[in-house]
């Protein structure tokens, strides 16, 4: 049955100096629909968004809100007609309660007074309508990250004329209950006959919520088609253009190097507690658990960042390092789960790279700039680092090539162990799939490296070994990959039998 | 889109207010330094002399000096108030070993100098162990170090008039020499201020300590997490700078041919104004001493250009004030036109 959509964007065209990031794109969306825009970093979904939301103008194309031409100046016109955009960075007021944000710049008024009672009420029902077990008084800093991004989806749902509702990678920070929970959420609204576009990263999460799919390349739209119609491997190849090698699972099993970390009732951060494991020379192991399990807490011990007890040893030796310096020295390296605690954003690509080895490439505290820069230029080249030179900024770079960045400073280091905490959050699925080849490759020429990831797919398609934690204990080591489910995973990780 | 960001809007822009927006934003203080100077050129006829731009010089060096460890200290992401303190206790300290103790120049300049670094030093192991804010504690250094400025000079210039005689009292010649010498008609404190941002330039472009204050200033927990040893990083930069201080105490000792405990009042913000002017993120990790050599010489440029067109002494103070407000409103705007 033909509908009316609510939503309907045709021929929309976009340039920036130099880059033509929309390119004659066109969409639309259903009452009650869910619609994933998917795309690589620079694919120009966040353009299509930005001019949907009347962030930015568009150069030429149609707009259509239930079927009426619209023009949006200004994020406050496109607000007036009922099309919200809920960014990644929360714009919520932390000492503020749930209620006051929700009704933030709207608060409904007896006289010259804020009429509270309204407030609390219908915030109340509102959350009690979407199922969310929440006190309306509670000051919105000390909720989760999840939970505070329920109140800014919840502060859309409120506005009394939304139609239209856009979620900007709503799931990047979120674990997978969390994730679970909005989904749920989203269904609730789906209900209310509104649309709702979401964009993300993740492929099997938008085949899992939306009812279409919409992949854009290189600002040209590549396919809208029916969620049911497709599957993880179609969405990449329409993604990078590029057809997929499947990273095989089920490595594991030789055990016969030599143990290089070897951790007995290791403990780290006051949390993490009686860690006993072994990591080989030339092994991925897998760190798996939901956040807030303690993988993060015992990365950081390791690496000198937390206060540690137990015994440690790396080669056989026993060492408790106290700083990074330490760390370094013993031959660690650590990628951090977020890359802007490791890489300093306003020096170029090649001195993010050396920062790690400023000793190695000096001589009496003075800089070998020849050395320097060809050792830079030879892992720009190895890891095919995207950038312009190796002289620009990192900041320009984009997530997955600023995480390049950060493993080619540890390679250069020629660490004996190599810690990545999530190294692929927040990253193309290109570089994404690049990274995790690279990892397996790191291994093979006899690298240890911990490696920490949430994704149960991800984890197995990269451990030799995997160890489940939770609570800030180690539950379950699994010795081999082959013939595990990431059901079984996410229910070791989650504590369900 | 984070590849667009790179290539802002105005590049683009082909109009003669585009093209000026443009020029501002590449070169902000030399474009300002040049239009300035071409003001006061047309405003009086003495300006744009030899004598007179060499004058600049001389009356700028001081604050160059000064302002070169500012801008390491500004690029670690902290701030040095206390440098015109320390400036007055090295400058002190030399003049009474100099003229009362009977010192030669170079141990006098030694003690000086090395009192100053060790001010600084203090300052840095303040901050740097006792993890207070950079602001808070060069504000106390401020005032306690111009304490003892005055506790040794009992608050009296050196040398002064009740105690010099004509066998001992006076400050040596290579220390005069120093201060308002000069080499072939170009001045020495113009040459050593130049020699001072030389040095400055190489540590900050070919030394590790140099990159380590740019990842510092630029992401701390990032340079900590490389493995360089933060603390240290921030003591030694106030080390240096207290060092700078010394070595500027010494030339305005020599200019003035006497010390007190007061000079250089004031010289943190002159110093800071450079810095800033001069395209130094306040915030750490970016900026350049040859911006801060622009900066300081565009504020010399201004008073010189003031006293020439005979401004009050205390309007002086009420354009400088001005100028500072004027150029950090100039840089966000810069940032915010580069950055969108």
């Amino acid at each position: 049955m033909p509908q009316t959509p609510i939503l309907e964007v045709r021929n929309v065209s976009k340039s920036f100096p130099g880059v033509k990031a929309l390119d004659t794109v066109s969409m639309d969306v259903l009452p009650g629909e869910v619609h994933a825009l998917l795309g690589e970093n620079g694919a120009g979904k966040s353009t299509l968004m930005k001019i949907i939301s009347g962030i930015i103008p568009k150069d030429a194309g149609e707009i259509f809100l239930d079927g009426k031409p619209v023009h949006f100046l200004s994020p406050r016109d496109a607000l007036n007609a009922g099309v919200v955009l809920v960014q990644q960075e929360l714009s919520l007021v932390p000492d503020l309660s749930v209620a006051e944000n929700i009704f933030l710049g709207r608060w409904p008024r007896r006289g010259v007074q804020v009429d509270w009672n309204t407030i609390f009420s219908e915030t109340f029902h509102l959350l009690e309508r979407f199922g969310i077990k929440e006190d309306p008084r509670t000051p919105v800093g000390s909720l989760s990250v999840a939970e505070q991004q329920t109140v800014e989806i919840l502060k859309a749902v409120s506005r009394p004329n939304l139609r239209i509702l856009l979620l900007d990678e709503p799931t990047s920070a979120l674990s997978e209950d969390e994730v679970n929970r909005l989904f749920e959420l989203v269904a609730e609204i789906k209900k209310t006959g509104i649309g709702i576009i979401f964009i993300s990263h993740k492929l099997h999460e938008a085949l899992r919520i939306a009812d279409r799919v919409t992949v854009l390349r290189d600002g040209r739209k590549v396919v809208t088609e029916e969620a049911r119609r497709l599957d993880e491997r179609m969405l990449f190849e329409y993604l990078t253009g590029k057809s997929v090698e499947v990273l095989e699972t089920g490595h594991g099993g030789d055990h016969t190097e030599a143990v290089m970390l070897a951790l007995e009732g290791f403990s780290s951060g006051g949390f993490v507690r009686d860690v006993n494991l072994k990591v080989r020379k030339g092994e991925v192991f897998v760190l798996f658990g939901l956040i807030g399990s303690g993988r993060t807490t015992l990365a950081r011990g390791l690496f000198g960042l937390e206060r540690t007890t137990g015994k440690m040893t790396l080669e056989d030796k026993v060492v408790q390092p106290k700083s990074p310096q330490e760390a370094i020295a013993l031959g660690i390296g650590y990628l951090p789960e977020d890359r802007r605690q490791a890489l300093v954003y306003e020096l170029p690509v090649f001195a993010n790279i050396t920062l790690a080895i400023l000793s190695r490439v000096s001589r009496r505290g003075i800089l070998r700039l020849r050395e320097e820069t060809s050792l830079a230029e030879d892992f720009v080249r190895s890891l095919r680092i995207k950038t312009p030179n190796i002289f620009r900024e990192v900041l320009y770079l984009s997530g997955g090539n600023q995480q390049k960045v950060l493993l080619a400073r540890w390679l250069a280091r020629k660490p004996k162990l190599l810690i990545m905490d999530e190294p692929t959050r927040g990253i193309d699925v290109g570089a994404k799939f690049e990274i995790r080849a690279m990892v397996r490759d790191l291994a093979r020429q006899g690298l240890a490296i911990l490696y920490i990831t949430s994704e149960p797919v991800e984890a197995l398609e990269v451990a030799d070994r995997i160890a489940v934690m939770r609570g800030g204990r180690i539950v379950r080591i699994f010795e081999r990959t082959d013939g595990i489910d990431k059901t079984v995973l996410l229910a070791v990780a989650s504590g369900v039998s | 889109m984070s590849q667009n960001r790179a290539i802002p809007a105005w590049r683009e822009g082909e109009s003669l207010s585009r093209a000026l927006v443009n020029l501002l934003l590449k070169g902000g203080s030399l474009v300002g330094l040049v239009a300035l100077s071409a003001a006061f050129a047309i405003l009086s006829p003495h300006f744009f002399t030899l004598g007179n731009w060499l004058n600049i010089f001389r009356q700028v060096a001081v604050v160059l000096i000064a302002a070169s460890a500012q801008t390491m200290v500004i690029i670690t992401a902290g701030i040095d108030l206390s440098v015109g303190s320390v400036l007055a206790l090295g400058g002190c300290l030399a003049a009474v070993a100099m003229s009362y103790w009977g010192w030669p120049f170079v141990s006098g300049a030694l003690l000086g100098v090395f009192f100053a670094t060790l001010a600084g030093l203090a300052s840095g192991v303040i901050i740097a162990k006792g993890r207070i804010p950079d602001f808070i504690a060069t504000l106390g250094m401020l005032g306690a170090i111009r304490g003892i400025a005055l506790l040794i000079t009992g608050g009296l210039p050196v040398p002064s008039h009740f105690t010099a005689t004509k066998l001992a009292g006076y400050l040596p010649q290579s220390i005069v020499w120093l201060g308002s010498g000069d080499i072939k008609g170009i001045p020495v404190p113009m040459v050593f201020a130049l020699l001072v941002v030389a040095i400055t330039w190489f540590i900050l472009n070919r030394t590790t300590f140099g990159r380590s204050l740019y990842a510092v200033g630029g992401n701390r927990e990032a340079a900590r997490a490389a493995g360089i040893n933060v603390d240290r990083i921030k003591i030694l930069v106030y080390g240096v700078s207290g060092l700078y201080c010394g070595l500027a105490g010494l030339v305005l000792v020599g200019r003035m041919n006497s010390a007190n405990a007061l000079m250089a009042e004031g010289l943190e913000l002159q110093t800071i104004a450079a810095v800033v002017i001069g395209g130094t993120n306040l915030f750490g990790g970016k900026g350049s001493v040859f911006g801060t050599l622009i900066g300081a010489i565009l504020m010399g440029v201004l008073s010189n250009g003031l006293n020439l067109l005979n401004v009050e002494p205390f309007w002086q103070r009420v354009v400088n004030g001005l100028l500072i407000v004027a150029v950090v409103v100039f840089d966000q705007w810069r940032r915010r036109v580069t950055r969108d």
